[in-house]
């Protein structure tokens, strides 16, 4: 029967699990998300990396392709922790555009038009709203980041062979924590950015602003003091030193990556604690 | 002893105290509101600044009781809410949407969100839409609606899932007086036709005498007032607002002869209540036979505008209070 010809009836079917409750609004955001024809062709742009580098492996695995050339260049394109490093660096770059330009449709249009009471009066805690707006920028930016950096180690294990495995899993974890680690600093500027400017441009800019603003501050401390430990304030360059411990790849001068880690830490838990402030059903004037 | 499903009350507040910053809203109230399960409507009721708004979000969960305890469903609004959540629809005061979702995208991941499957929730989205009058604009952005379409879309997401317990916040605010009919139309289906419980928070007594069974009487953070109001209709009571001029010394002694009961405002003014099967036209005698020129009749049946004058502390008496049906004994 049609559904004006119908009439309203209570529902009284079953319900849903506490799992695909969570995963409905990611769901939503990522499908509003990528409605988005800026995003999708970023998505799309941030794709020519991956695949340069997918080449370079398959080049270093054919040595009879690249006869002729000169031995200390030969041994100069390896595919070891430097090249995961640089593969990191360039993608990890690419995240940071489209958190800025996803981010801000996050949470921001929730606090515009105060729908926020409407969600926390169903099955969904505060935590669980926040956890499923990281969600969504994390499952947006894994796509470019880790899932192919993950394709091009099991490339190169499926091309190098076993032994090239067992030498370097490490690389394989490397890959995974250090992008998740910098997915999770974007995100939450992103959250943080989209929570506080309720304008989606500005809040973009802001979530860019923020990255720019510490590294350009973090080495204004260090050319003033005479120090190299300014950039414990630089996100960017923090997240950079754990991925080469992780690595294993020669650290620039600066905080080691215990410091880095602990800089990290502190940053995470700022910006956790200025979401949480805005996050509220209600908000209450003392 | 268990407690059966039939005596579980829709609210229940014990010493309830809630503080916003350092200032006490709520100061310790007591009581049982309607019965889970029966599709009654409870009306709370109070001026500007009583603390309606902040009960209905300490019940949702919003707010935490500094002392004391709550509880919506039979379920305590601290320790779980997650499960009375799922069992509750809330349609708040102000504007409340996501200005990019068409109404029936908004209320299909709204419908999700309270645990219905995808086919489900899309189905009742419509169903729901057209139920409110909203059917031929589902496929446009909220954000395009008119405020009385807003309305009416918040009202939808509030019962799109079939709750138990339906949080009305103001329902007819700013609502032109075709919308309004229709809201409380709505209003009195979903508790007489879909069997749902109704918490109805309003300043305007029309909406709550006509479609509450039940009413409290918000003040200053306490509960002044308590009645029945289906049984208040019931016994088809009748107020009249009399203006005499002459002696009506004798018209309070008179007014028994016709089964009726006065209280003087001095001035020769006067409210007196009618019982059931006693018409106006009886007073017009009265008047008569105790030489009284009558200078203003004003004949009404919304009895809860004098429970809630007396309750603000406007009347000192209303007339027949000792045959007034009060469940809280005050």
């Amino acid at each position: 029967m049609a559904v004006y010809k119908r009439g309203y009836r209570r529902y009284d079917g079953t319900l849903t699990g506490r799992w695909t409750r969570f995963m409905v609004l990611p769901r939503y955001a990522w499908q509003r998300l990528y409605e988005q024809r800026l995003v999708l062709l970023l998505t799309v742009v941030s794709f020519i990396w991956p695949l340069l580098c997918a080449g370079f492996i398959y080049l270093t695995n054919h040595v009879e392709l690249l006869q002729g050339l000169d031995k200390d260049f030969l041994a100069f394109i390896q595919v070891n922790g430097t090249f995961f490093s640089i593969f990191m660096y360039v993608q990890g770059g690419f995240a940071v555009f489209l958190a800025a330009l996803a981010g801000p449709s996050l949470i921001a249009p929730d606090l515009t038009n105060n729908a926020l009471p409407l969600y926390f009066s169903r099955p969904l805690t505060r935590w669980s709203y926040a956890l499923a707006r990281l969600t969504v920028i994390v499952g947006m930016l894994s796509v470019v980041t880790w899932i192919p950096g993950l394709i091009l180690f099991g490339l190169q294990v499926g091309l190098a062979g076993g032994w090239w495995f067992l030498a370097n899993w490490t690389l394989g974890v490397a890959i995974v924590v250090g992008f998740l680690v910098w997915l999770l600093i974007l995100s939450l500027v992103a959250m943080a950015a989209s929570a506080y400017v309720k304008w989606r441009i500005v809040a973009g800019a802001v979530s860019l602003a923020v990255f720019f603003i510490l590294a350009g501050v973090s080495t204004m401390i260090d050319n003033v003091f005479r120090v190299t430990w300014g950039h414990i304030i630089d996100p960017a360059f923090s997240v950079n030193q754990v991925w080469r411990t992780l690595l294993g790849v020669e650290l620039p001068d600066g905080p080691g990556a215990g410091a880095s880690m602990l800089s990290l830490a502190v940053f995470v838990l700022l910006l956790v604690a200025v979401i949480e402030r805005k996050l509220r059903p209600v908000e209450i004037v003392s | 002893m268990t407690e059966h499903l039939s005596d579980i009350p829709v609210v229940e507040l014990d010493n309830l105290k809630v503080k916003l910053g350092r200032r006490e809203i709520l100061h310790g109230i007591t009581c049982r509101l309607g019965v889970s399960g029966t599709g009654k409507a409870i009306g709370l009721l109070g001026p500007n600044g009583a603390g309606k708004s902040t009960l209905i979000l300490t019940l949702l969960g919003f707010l935490r009781p500094s002392a004391g305890r709550a509880r919506i469903l039979g379920m305590d609004c601290r320790s779980n809410m997650g499960e009375a959540r799922s069992r509750i629809g809330y349609m708040p005061e102000n504007d409340s949407f996501v200005g990019e979702m068409t109404a029936v995208t908004f209320l299909r991941q709204m419908a999700e969100l309270s645990g219905l499957p995808p086919k489900a929730a899309l189905e009742k989205a419509h169903e729901v839409l057209f139920h409110v009058g909203l059917g031929e604009s589902r496929y446009r952005e909220l954000r395009t609606y008119s405020y009385g379409m807003k309305q009416m879309a918040k009202l939808a997401q509030a019962i799109v899932h079939g709750p138990e317990l339906v949080v009305l916040d103001e329902p007819t605010n700013g609502l032109d007086p075709a919308a309004r009919r229709r809201m409380l139309k709505l209003v009195t289906d979903m508790k007489e036709e879909q069997g749902m419980n109704v918490l109805v928070c309003s300043h305007l007594l029309r909406d709550i005498e006509q479609v509450c069974d039940e009413a409290v009487i918000l003040k200053d953070g306490a509960i002044v007032h308590h009645c029945n109001l289906e049984e208040e209709r019931r016994s088809n009571r009748s107020f009249v607002e009399l203006e005499v001029t002459g002696d009506d010394r004798n018209l309070r002694t008179a007014l028994p002869e016709i089964g009726a009961e006065g209280v003087s405002e001095g001035g020769g003014r006067w409210r007196i209540v009618l019982p059931a099967g006693v018409e106006v036209e009886a007073i017009w005698g009265l008047a008569d036979r105790q030489n009284l020129l009558v200078r203003k009749l004003n004949h009404r049946r919304d009895t809860l505008e004098e429970i809630f004058l007396k309750a603000m502390g406007h009347l000192a008496h209303t007339p027949g209070e000792n045959a007034a049906l009060d469940v809280s004994g005050t």
